[in-house]
Order: structure tokens, then sequence, then C-alpha cells
């Protein structure tokens, strides 16, 4: 057994300059990496990103009976039960359109909204086994749970064509609107699912919270009433929530085949886009000392 | 040309501190408080510095709470230094932590796939080093298996080998050595002497000494956040563990007299060369005497003095004894010393504990048991493999000869003189004897 390192063949004469990556590590204060360079460094991890969201979906309907039906079962059932409260009892109007279609389009996004950040929220802390011990951008697990909501929107979206179908309602090409906003959705979920899982490492108060939050929410948005009865002069205040802008004009592109509200989609892709840049800033500052904390 | 390279690199962490009192007014802000500042500091690596060569192996060690975790994870990037600088030249895998992102509920392959992808590897590399992972792992029956339902031995196969597939430029390795049974912990040093062999840079942070001085061209000794030392991996080691067990061993017989009212105790117990220096290092198949001290508080009769050798994982070696062939030892009051006197060590290399005791011989009661009283580092010497070394000569002649019995040295004598065809290779050792010697 020889432990003489200096007979080893390391001549650096020998080994050609090569093209290796280059990793710097510095302390968080002095490094500044650009938004652009994390962005490519995530764009790396794409497979990771991929992968993970599979798992997601399929993790959480395995040992279920019901399977990935429980992704229909959930907004069916709470629109039946909308239906019921809102359109036999309390006669809530719905603009012309049948109360089960008319909740159920803003329950699509709502859903998406609610379980992207339910999910996303708690994300970090219960992967601290993996935060603890390897490194890849933190933000991927927000981001899949995001993805793995959106899978759950795309396939409860079926449901809305049956029910379209069903009632006779006429699609036009304004439908091509509802692409537009699916993205101003995704961003605004995102945005919100960055913020609240990195707040959470420090401060768990964020879960805790959360199922009151998301009822509050819920209710601050046009889910279960139309745009219409909210009283004109707290409308200002009533948009900031990017989500009222957003279930708005899905109803206006799906049910009633018009045009946007430019206005409220445009101030929603605004918070959106701004709150979306400021979550993932603010996410990258704290993801260093994740590990320590958490 | 230099992988990697730590330039004066510290890491804070802040340790929380319950605060007492004061709180009762404003009871939310002092949470807040508990939750956002008021920490102490604790400096988990103060100003480390040092480089690894294109191709070497560095192995740290150090006590625990040394900083080397600390390393671990500011290289793997998990956290991000305080101050200072690291620069890794080439892509980087960490092996740490085998099964790490395994999701129970996800059959062996889907698992493979999910844990391969943290580990840093992409969709079409793992889909084509999958059979190779699973024919490494041994789990080609379970692939399709969820995890939870795999033995922990075949979880731990499955997760090394996934991390062994990787193939980076710098290796980061921890702990991981010591998974599965010893076939399987075969197989994985066999597939990082490959990577060693192949050029691969490797780090070694590990509690393993043996582990660390049989891969390591170089070693770090850590202690307290910084280098304490740094050299080849055996002198580091050695030095390392004649410290270590200096603090953490109950403590070097020096004049250990604590009143209880024992006839006779064992006061001091030491090793020594053939020239009667003092050491606390042997060589295998070298000499060695070990020195046993006493002091009888009466008049003691039947007595033996033995010494047993245990290596670090407490398993019996050898014994040096009194009563083998001898008389039983009758002692006067007052001090004395035993020695034993080893012509050639049978131990192989590593680190051993020795116990002294001294035993009545009628009915084997020890009446004084120093436990693990001393460390005894045995180095190669006559290093053969096997369990341990055989004293042995050889002789070789130019004709066929009959097997020969035991007259070596008198055939020696006879033939040296008339053939030179006749090499015989030997030490002039003494004979192994004990001896006493009372003062």
């Amino acid at each position: 057994m020889t432990n003489d390192w200096i007979a080893h063949p390391i001549a650096s004469a020998v080994l050609p300059t090569d093209a290796r990556p280059v990793t710097v590590i510095r302390s968080p204060s002095s490094a500044r990496l650009s938004t652009i360079k994390r962005l490519i460094e995530l764009a790396h991890y794409r497979d990771l990103l991929y992968t993970l969201t599979v798992h997601r979906i399929k993790v959480r309907y395995k040992q279920s009976i019901l399977g990935m039906s429980w992704a229909i079962f959930q907004p069916v059932s709470m629109t039946i039960a909308f239906t019921a409260v809102f359109s036999l009892i309390a006669r809530m109007p719905s603009g012309g359109r049948p109360y089960a279609v008319f909740a159920y389009v803003a329950l699509l996004p709502w859903n998406f909204f609610s379980s992207s950040v339910t999910n996303a929220t708690g994300g970090i802390v219960s992967h601290s086994q993996l935060i603890t011990k390897v490194y890849f951008p933190r933000e991927i697990l927000p981001i899949t749970y995001v993805l793995a909501a959106l899978v759950d929107f795309l396939i409860a979206s079926s449901v809305l064509a049956a029910l379209m179908v069903f009632y006779r309602i006429p699609l036009s090409a304004q439908i091509v609107w509802v692409l537009p906003i699916i993205l101003v959705l995704t961003a605004f979920s995102l945005s919100i699912a960055l913020l609240f899982s990195a707040t959470q490492v420090r401060f768990r108060d964020i879960g805790m919270a959360m199922p009151l939050l998301l009822q509050l929410w819920m209710l601050a948005t046009p889910i279960v009433y139309p745009l219409s009865a909210v009283p004109e002069r707290l409308r200002y205040v009533y948009m900031l929530n990017p989500l009222v802008g957003i279930v708005e004009n899905l109803r206006r592109v799906i049910l009633y085949a018009s045009t946007p509200n430019f206005a409220s989609l445009g101030t929603s892709a605004l918070i959106s886009i701004i709150l979306l840049f400021a979550s993932y800033f603010y996410f990258k500052r704290v993801e260093v000392t994740m590990a320590d904390i958490i | 040309m230099i992988d990697l390279e730590f330039d004066g690199v510290s890491k804070k962490y802040l340790i929380q501190q319950e605060l007492n009192g004061g709180g009762t007014r404003f009871p939310l802000r002092g949470r807040l408080r508990k939750l956002t500042g008021n920490y102490g500091d604790f400096w988990a690596l103060k100003d480390v510095s040092f480089q690894v060569t294109r191709g070497e192996t560095l192995g740290i060690i150090g006590p625990n709470g040394a900083g080397k975790s600390t390393i671990l994870k500011l290289l793997s990037k998990i956290t991000a230094p305080t101050s200072g600088e690291i620069t890794i030249n080439g892509r980087m895998s960490a092996l740490i932590e085998v099964g790490s992102g395994f999701h129970p509920e996800l059959t062996g392959r889907e698992n493979i796939y999910l844990s391969g992808s943290i580990l840093g590897m992409g969709r079409r590399e793992i889909a084509k080093k999958l059979d190779s992972i699973i024919e490494f792992a041994g789990v080609h029956q379970f692939v399709d298996t969820p995890v939870k339902r795999y033995s922990s031995g075949m979880y731990v196969r499955l997760g090394f080998s996934i991390a062994a597939h990787l193939h980076p430029d710098i290796l980061l390795l921890d702990e991981v050595l010591a998974v599965g049974d010893v076939y399987f912990q075969a197989k994985c040093y066999d597939r990082i002497m490959n990577l060693k062999r192949g050029g691969t840079t490797i780090v070694f942070i590990s509690h393993d000494l043996n582990a660390v001085e049989f891969l390591c061209d170089r070693a770090l000794l850590l202690n307290h956040g910084a280098i304490a030392d740094e050299g080849l991996p055996g002198d580091l080691i050695s030095q390392y563990e004649v410290t270590a067990n200096a603090a953490a061993a109950p403590g070097p017989l020096k004049d250990r007299r604590d009143g209880s009212p024992r006839p006779i105790q064992i006061t001091r117990l030491t090793f020594h060369d053939h020239q009667e220096r003092e050491v606390l290092r042997a060589f295998t198949g070298g000499p060695l005497i070990a020195r046993v001290e006493f002091a009888a508080s009466q008049p003691l009769r039947d007595l033996d003095f033995e010494i047993f050798y245990y290596s670090q994982d407490g398993k019996l070696h050898c014994q040096f004894s009194t009563s083998l062939g001898c008389e039983p030892i009758d002692l006067d009051r007052g001090e004395g010393t035993v020695h034993f006197w080893c012509p050639e060590l049978g131990l192989q290399p590593g680190v051993y504990y020795a116990d002294a005791t001294i035993r009545r011989r009628a009915d084997g009661k020890e009446i004084d048991w120093q436990y693990r009283s001393a460390l005894l580092r045995v180095e190669p010497g006559k290093c053969v493999s096997g369990n341990f070394y055989a004293p042995n000569q050889w002789r070789i002649t130019r004709r066929k000869e009959a097997a020969l019995k035991a007259k070596f040295y008198e055939l020696e004598c006879e033939e040296q003189l008339t053939t030179d065809a006749i090499h015989i290779c030997h030490e002039d050792s003494p004979r192994g004897k004990g001896t006493i010697g009372l003062e």
C-alpha cells in the first residue's frame, strides 16, 4: 500500500487545459448571480423538474381507488354543493348561464391556485431531507407543485367541455384568450408558491394560516357570485386581487363568447409578473441559508 | 492543475438562544425576536484554505464538530460560506447519504429516475445506465416493486448504485462506504478505486480512518473549524488517533490510583521498541515490549498478568499472558513491573486498544482490570495479507529436497559452508520469553 501522493501522475503539464465548467462559491452577500444566470441553471435541471413533476402526479394517486379521477371528483363535487346552496337555496345570479357551469369555470382556476399554493407552501419543509443533503435549485420544488396542479387543472377541464356540450353553450373564437389567461394564472400561482414556500422555512405560521387565508381569499374572488355583484366603488380595491381578473375573464371568453376585459386582465398580468420577479428574487436570497434554518 | 480550492473560507452559524424573562409584556414581539434575531455566533469553519490537485484523493478527518460536514455542505452547495471563496474546476458530484430522494411509494425503476435526476443526471443518461444500475444493486427481481417493500439492504444498495453511476470530474465522498454486506462494500471500493485510477479527483470526508488511509493520497486534519495539520494519511492518522484517544480514552494510566481499596493495582501500561524507547506505534512483524507497572498494598499469591488487544470494533485480536506454561506469580507488598517481550508482532496494521488485567489463577477472578488503558497503532512492517502475521523463514535449494522438519537453523549452519545454492532468510531475534522483575 503506497500513500506517497507525489508519486501519482498529477503533473499539470500532462493534462491539457480543458474546458471544464468552473464553479465559484462565495458568500451570499458578495455573490450577485444575475437572474438570467439563475434561470440558465434552472434550465440545466429541467430533467429533474420533469421527473419530480411526474413523480408528484404519480405519488398523489398511488394506493387510491379513484386515482386520477380525484382531479375531477373534487371540483365536480364542489360545484354540486355550490349549485345546491347558491342556486337552489340562495338564488345567486349567474349571468344567464346555468349556475353549475358558471361556478365550475371559476372553480377550475381557483382549485389550481389553491392546490398549488397549499402544496408548495409545505413543499420545501417536507423535503428537508433532500435540502440538507443534495443541491439543486430549490425553486424546483414549488414549481413542481404548480405544474402538478396544472395537470390536474387540465384533467378537470375536460368536465367543463362536457358541461358546455350538455348545456349547449356555444364556443367562439374568443376561446383563444384562454391560453394567455392560464399563463397569467400560472405566473400568479407560482409567485405566491415561491413566496410562501420560502417564508414557511423560517416562519411555520404561513402553513398554519393557510386554510384560513385560502377561505378568505376564495370569498374575495368572484367564484360563487358574479363580479357584477361587487359594488362599483369597491371594485378598484377588489381588482387588486389578480384572481379577480383571471376568473372574470375566463368566464367572459368561455361562457359569454365576449372579448376579455383588458383593463382587469392587464391589471392581473402586471401584478402577477411584478410579483413573480419579486418572489423569485426573494426566494433566491433566502435559498442560500435554507439548509441552515430548515 | 488545481481542481478544488478553498480560499479563506469561513462559515458562521447562528445558534438560537432562548430569551429568558422580559418577554411577558410583548409576548409576540419576544417570539418574533426569537425567530429573527438574538442569536449566538458559532464559527463552524474559520479561515480554511486548501487545494486539491487533479487526480488526487484528499481525505478530511477530525473529531465530531471539527467542521467536516460543513465542508461537505459548502462543497455540495447546500449552504453558502459566510466569507471566502471556493473554486471548483469541473463537474462535481456528491456521493452522500444513499437513498437521497427515494420515495417509498414509487418503484425501484421510478426511484432510479427520481434519485438520479436529483443527483444531477439527465433522463437520457439514466436510461442508458439503467440496466447497469439495477445490475450493480442486484435488485433485478424487484425493480418494479415500490421501494417501501424493499429490505433495508436493497434500499441502500440501490441508492449507492445510482450514485456510483455518476461520472464526475470531482467526487465528494461521505461515510457512504459503510453500506450493505461485505461483498457489496468490496464492490463499492472497487468502483471508487476505478474512478480514482481513471483520474477522478476525490474528496473523502470520513470517520473511517482505515478507509481514509487506504484510499487517500493526502489528508487534512480538521479541529475546531480550522486545519490542524496536513500530511500523508498514515502519519496524520496515527498522530490524530493518539491525540484523539488521549482526550477520549479513560486516560493514560499515569499513576491512576483511585482510592478504591484494591489489594493490587495496575498503575501504568506502556509500549516500547526494542531499544526500550517508549512508543505509541509498532510494526507488523516487528518487536514490541509491553510494560505493566503495578502496586500491591498487601502480599498476594497465585497471580497472572494479561494484556488484551482489541481492534476499534471491539474484537479481541490477541493476548499476552503470564499464565502460559509458567507458574503463577507470588508478590510481596510494593511496586513492580511486568515486561512482555514480543519478538515478532502478529497484529495486522490498524489501531488497537489494550486492556491490562491481573487475575487470580485459581478462580480466574480479576483483581484489577484496566479497561482500554493504552492505545497501540500497528503500522505495516512485514505486512502480508490475511488476518495476522505469522513469523516464518524460507530457504531455496536448486535440487529436490524432502520436506524439512523444524531443523532450519541447524541446516543453515551445516550447509551454508558447503554450498552457495542455499539462500536462507532470517533475522537473529531472541526467543520469546516472559520476564518478571520486582523492583
